[in-house]
């Protein structure tokens, strides 16, 4: 038996990761900032990005794009605000990039500010996937418990800021900021930590200012400003 | 559970460098996985153990070598192993911190036996 061994050393997920660079690359060049959200079901993604839109309106364009196993319930909420497409994974626990652009795809490819990912509601799976996004933002919800960021490590080390929301049922629930914070910033310690109420408006303000601050850096000051846009 | 699709993903890579090579019986495969990589070992194990029969054979064994997460502060340049996911530098206790091993999974080698040609049911 004539047997022998091969050295690859290679990353498994070197391809995916060089599509996801590419495509971050063409997206930033163009002008629109590549934001992935995160978080449990139910944790107020796509009432922070209603609140979002409504903050915005008509002063900047935003796009999202939603993930989810099955039903369009939250494009169909989203859809009389921005422009928006639903991503069905049909079973599959999180996004991948393929899936992404093919959204890309039905929305016309639009030269928005902002493109938004709405990710299947997950806090394991959709930390390992880069889906092309410039900005990974991890919600967490005060019902939620303030313990999650010790508990699910990875999703917030490779997040770049944190949301808090629902806090207007802070005074209902056995949830602290301070905690969550502590937890988080062992973790991450650059994570930038936002508090945001999508009912009453509260921390939307600042919410946007840190995306558009994000635009500014990674987007205005990176590359050259698109033509014809 | 994306250990199923990371299994697929290295099969297919597998096979593709075994193919260039010239073909063969695979026989072992080793794989690093970071204790940072979002993979589960034993979820990988079992659906390597599900899947492998499609490209290969039973006798293909898996070999996991399970890699800490080491940083290096970005201040003080100390570089340390991270415990519990604290990723506070121990030297200066301010960080930011960058981490240097423990985030891949990697496809190290592959063992084959050269006198039988390769089943390859999945191309």
């Amino acid at each position: 038996m004539n047997t022998r061994v091969l050295s690859v050393r290679r990353d498994i997920q070197a391809e995916q990761k060089a599509d996801a660079a590419a495509e971050r690359e063409r997206l930033g060049r163009r002008g629109t900032l590549v934001i992935n959200l995160l978080s449990s079901p139910g944790s107020g993604k796509t009432s922070l990005l209603e609140a979002t839109a409504r903050h915005w309106a008509g002063r900047r364009s935003m796009a999202v794009l939603v993930g989810d196993l099955e039903t369009d319930r939250d494009a169909q909420r989203l859809a009389p605000l921005v422009p928006v497409a639903q991503l069905t994974t049909g079973g599959a626990c999180h996004l991948e990039l393929p899936l992404v652009q093919r959204g890309l795809q039905a929305l016309g490819d639009p030269a928005v500010d902002f493109l938004f990912i709405e990710n299947v509601g997950n806090l394991v799976c959709p930390a390992s996937h880069d889906l092309a996004e410039h900005l990974r933002v991890v919600l967490i919800s005060t019902t939620e418990g303030d313990d999650k960021p010790g508990k699910y490590p990875k999703m917030f080390r490779t997040s770049q800021a944190m949301v808090v929301t629902k806090q207007d049922l802070l005074p209902h629930v056995p949830f602290s900021i301070e905690a969550v914070t502590e937890d988080a910033l062992k973790i991450q310690p650059a994570l930038k930590v936002l508090t945001t109420c999508a009912i009453d408006n509260r921390g939307i303000q600042e919410w946007c200012e840190f995306l558009e601050q994000q635009y500014q850096e990674k987007i205005e000051s990176v590359y050259e400003p698109a033509v014809n846009r | 559970m994306h250990e199923r699709s990371l299994v697929q993903t290295l099969l297919n890579q597998v096979q593709q460098v075994v193919d260039a090579d010239g073909g063969g019986v695979v026989k072992e495969i080793q794989v690093q996985v970071g204790d940072l990589s979002g993979v589960e070992p034993l979820l990988f194990e079992s659906a390597f153990a599900e899947l492998v029969t499609e490209w290969f054979s039973q006798e293909c064994r898996l070999v996991l070598d399970i890699v800490p997460v080491k940083a290096e502060c970005r201040l003080c340049g100390q570089c340390f192993e991270v415990q519990d996911y604290e990723f506070l530098c121990p030297a200066c206790g301010t960080g930011p911190v960058e981490v240097i091993q423990g985030d891949q999974v990697k496809l190290m080698s592959i063992t084959v036996d050269s006198e039988k040609s390769v089943s390859g049911a999945k191309s």
